[in-house]
């Protein structure tokens, strides 16, 4: 048998050398190197990232880059992604998946994660279809639509990732697009700098399935919404509460011009800090690298826990 | 003087009947006896009618018994369901007259009046208190020193110290009203320390002690309890329980908290499993070391949710797509469940792979006397954990038995990279090279042979009863006490507990099994574990002696069925 296992990264490269399955042109590239160039300027230590992606084209993702991956269930990245960064808040965790993913099979999660707020970042690659199925419509796919892969015209509305993002409790809601690498990875940085749950949605055409969201559709139509003025930044509750319903506003627009760039940026409790409430020395001790025993023996003695019965 | 005492406690669903059977439970253990209870109630919160048995011996006692020599019914239904199991010689004390002789009549009215005018309460506000006068009714009875239950009581509420007056107010008119005519002379024994507890207890001190650092849940009767307890307790032992969306996030969150390192598990009952189910194939693929415990009830589909059934044996064994390892254990008491979540966790490290611990209803909610678990003998086995700076390596590297050394997040020169797909040693899914997969199918079935070598010897099956014995029963989890129970009476029957089902132990049933006369007894419709038994070993049982009416086997129809001249091929209990 020949060894099908790739040759090993450079140490401190964030990309792995195996070999990429993606369609030539496809929107994930750009991710990709928007990612690796995030992390680089970030230089955090390799073993320190942890990246999950769920089941999907994009959720290869994980395979490309030089890092900590688990490739997960489909629909289940981000379940997985919260509670490495619960079981482990020391980790810089990232969770990628596709919108079928993340908003059709893994909604639920999605919902529940904007109620903790795990100090996280979430791209949701965001092309409309499931390419890795040949191009049937997503959840996310515009209402009426009929690319060239789907039978029939798409008649079920449309999830909007960005008022949902806003409706569950996503502190930090932003969207960039794939073929402007240098806004990707502008918003991939303040997304992992942000302390708490940060969506990134990403407009991503299919080259292959989607003859409808292509660069030539949104090159022309995708602006910057801090570029028009937008303060994202919300300091405190009050000022939270007055900019949402701005921000879901401002998410519903859809046609000539479709607004990117960061919504929200509201920095509250993490679930961490909230975790520490429950558990006094959650985070200060360290989960993974403390012993749980001595030589084989127990470091935990229950005879307290057996006297309360007595 | 009695043998053993049997109470029941019965009424409306939210009037006190958990608090005064436990109570008296609770009481009972203090003196030093074996306290075994039974709860059957309905899965809603008010109104609906349930009971609670609470069986007293200073001798073991595994099982619940049909006989009822106190009841204490706290509405009318329950006087006309539960009259009829009433002794001839027992008593039935109820707060309205009964023409019946075995009537306890204390003077309920009084004693709540005396009690109310003395607080400057209403005798309505006192009507939740009737269960004290019917508990001190019957500790007076047994001549129980009434300053053991005021403590008790005390201790129950002891963050509401007023309540706790008022109940033990009523205790002392009690005692100084009730001119009982008769009494329960219980044979005496001495004082030994045990915990009162059930499985959920258990388990949760067997995580605690096993080193778990994480734990994720839906909510579900009859497995939440455990959950609940660990939530009570986190902060002192530190570690988290997480209340997830739902099981596919509960199950999902372990394996990643898994993979990032620490020990974690799930708990869990058949609806909330079969939710799980693909993620469980995914921890066989990913040599992900969870553990999951499953506590059934009875189903199919939402079916009796407080109800007890071992009918999820099979599905447990075959649940999840796809050929891959897996372990399935099933303790048979509280104490067995301590040790085997420990097991469980040790197993599951050393062999990177799901591990599943089945348990059930009648664990879980049946609370009874337990001798402090032994500390001294537990050990941890983390496998081959590496928590240090590493190099060359390969997460899914093949070794010789199959096991590959298990790197985390965050060790200098140990990435991981965890894959659903058919992977290489590398963890990258770019081949679907045929030889690959056959060697990656062999490495990680191979582990299921290290298993059958490796664990210890009780774990995979425990033998009772003396060895030329022509007939044997074989049974599993729950069933084992009624079983041990009732061969003290029916003494030619020996019993073969089968504690590990996958892998299948075939050459310890061989040794036990081969030759005799198998009486397989389940808790449940189809006798899935005599199936199991041809299937792996082709021994057939003659007979099932089967019971799957929500109900625990109680110990008079276990004698009375083992004690049958002639036994049909399926011998069908239905004691409730």
């Amino acid at each position: 048998m020949i060894s099908t296992v790739s040759p090993p990264a450079k140490p401190q490269s964030y990309k792995t050398n195996v070999e990429i399955d993606w369609c030539p042109g496809c929107g994930d590239f750009g991710i990709l190197n928007a990612l690796v160039l995030a992390l680089q300027e970030l230089k955090i230590p390799n073993e320190n990232v942890v990246l999950t992606g769920g089941i999907g084209c994009s959720s290869k993702i994980p395979h490309y880059v030089n890092v900590n991956t688990l490739h997960t269930l489909h629909g289940r990245s981000l379940v997985q992604a919260q509670a490495v960064k619960m079981a482990n808040p020391r980790l810089e965790v990232i969770s990628a998946s596709g919108d079928g993913d993340g908003l059709g099979i893994g909604s639920a999660h999605f919902v529940a994660a904007g109620r903790r707020n795990v100090d996280l970042t979430y791209i949701l690659f965001d092309n409309g279809v499931y390419g890795l199925t040949k191009g049937q419509a997503s959840p996310t796919l515009p209402y009426g639509e009929m690319p060239k892969s789907i039978e029939t015209e798409n008649i079920k509305f449309p999830v909007n990732p960005l008022f949902l993002g806003l409706a569950s409790g996503f502190t930090f809601v932003s969207r960039s697009y794939s073929y402007n690498i240098k806004h990707l990875k502008e918003t991939l940085i303040r997304a992992m700098k942000h302390r708490g749950l940060s969506l990134v949605d990403v407009m991503q055409p299919c080259v292959t399935y989607n003859n409808i969201n292509t660069k030539e559709f949104y090159d022309p139509r995708l602006y910057d919404i801090e570029k028009e003025g937008w303060n994202p930044v919300a300091n405190n509750e009050s000022e939270y509460k007055q900019k949402v319903p701005q921000a879901v506003l401002k998410s519903l627009e859809w046609g000539d011009r479709i607004p990117m760039g960061v919504f929200m940026d509201y920095q509250t409790e993490t679930y961490d800090e909230k975790l520490q409430r429950l558990v006094p020395d959650y985070g200060k001790k360290n989960y993974v690298m403390d012993p749980i025993d001595s030589s084989g023996k127990p470091l935990n003695d229950v005879t307290d826990l057996m006297n309360s019965f007595s | 003087m009695i043998h053993d005492l049997n109470l029941m406690v019965a009424g409306p669903q939210g009037s006190g009947i958990n608090f005064t059977s436990d109570t008296f439970a609770k009481v009972m253990a203090r003196e030093g006896y074996h306290v075994f209870t039974n709860a059957e109630l309905f899965s809603t919160i008010k109104g609906e009618h349930s009971y609670f048995r609470v069986r007293v011996c200073k001798d073991m006692i595994r099982s619940y018994s049909e006989r009822i020599d106190i009841l204490i019914p706290l509405d009318a239904k329950s006087v006309l369901l539960h009259l009829k199991e009433l002794s001839h010689d027992g008593t039935i004390i109820y707060e309205e007259n009964l023409d019946d002789p075995r009537h306890a009549a204390i003077p309920y009215k009084d004693i709540l009046q005396t009690v109310a005018t003395r607080f400057g309460k209403a005798l309505s506000e006192l009507n939740v208190m009737k269960n004290t006068v019917a508990l001190a009714g019957a500790t007076k009875m047994i001549g129980l020193d009434k300053e053991k239950l005021k403590k008790v009581i005390s201790e129950n509420f002891a963050s509401k110290p007023k309540i706790a007056e008022m109940n033990n107010a009523i205790v002392d008119e009690v005692y100084a009203e009730f001119g009982q005519t008769r009494t329960f002379d219980l044979e005496p024994t001495t004082y030994k320390k045990r915990m009162f507890i059930n499985s959920t207890h258990a388990v949760g001190m067997g995580k605690i002690e096993a080193g778990m650092k994480f734990q994720s849940y839906y909510p579900i009767t009859p497995a939440s309890d455990e959950s609940n307890y660990l939530e009570s307790i986190m902060d002192k032992y530190d570690f988290v329980v997480e209340q997830t969306e739902d099981e596919i996030a509960a199950i999902n969150m372990a394996i990643a908290a898994a993979n990032t390192g620490l020990r974690s598990a799930t708990s869990t009952s058949g609806p909330g499993f079969s939710l799980m189910v693909e993620a469980l194939s995914y921890a066989g693929m990913t040599e992900t070391p969870v553990v999951i415990f499953y506590y059934q009830r009875a189903g199919p589909a939402t079916g009796m949710p407080t109800r007890h059934e071992q009918g999820d044996l099979k599905y447990a064994l075959s649940a999840g797509h796809g050929e891959f390892p897996r372990v399935v254990i099933a303790p048979g008491d509280h104490k067995e469940a301590f040790y085997d979540t420990i097991e469980a966790f040790n197993i599951a490290e050393k062999f990177q792979l799901p591990v599943i611990v089945l348990l059930d209803k009648a664990m879980a909610m049946s609370n009874y006397t337990v001798d402090p678990f032994d500390l001294s003998k537990i050990t941890i086995n983390r496998g081959k954990l590496i928590l240090s700076e590493t190099k060359d390596y390969l997460r899914y590297r093949f070794t010789e038995d199959g096991v590959s050394p298990r790197s985390v997040p965050g060790i200098k020169g140990g990435l991981i990279t965890v894959a659903g797909d058919e992977h290489d040693e590398d963890g990258h899914i770019f081949t679907e090279d045929a030889d690959n997969r056959i060697k990656m199918m062999d490495k990680r079935m191979h582990k299921m042979t290290s298993v059958l070598k490796e664990v210890p010897a009780d774990l995979k099956v425990k033998f009772y009863g003396s060895p030329t014995n022509k007939k044997v029963i074989v049974s599993w989890g729950s069933a084992k006490g009624p079983i041990l129970d009732a061969m003290e009476k029916a003494k030619d029957v020996s019993f073969l507990q089968i504690r590990m089902m996958e892998p299948f132990p075939v050459e310890e049933a061989m040794r036990y099994l081969k030759g005799k006369t198998i009486i397989d007894v389940e808790q449940n419709y189809s006798g899935q574990l005599a199936d199991l038994l041809r299937e792996k070993t082709g021994l057939e049982a003659s007979t099932r002696i089967l019971k799957f009416n929500g109900r625990p086997m109680a110990f008079e129809e276990m004698v009375e069925v083992l004690s049958k001249p002639k036994m049909e091929g399926r011998e069908v209990l239905t004691y409730d």
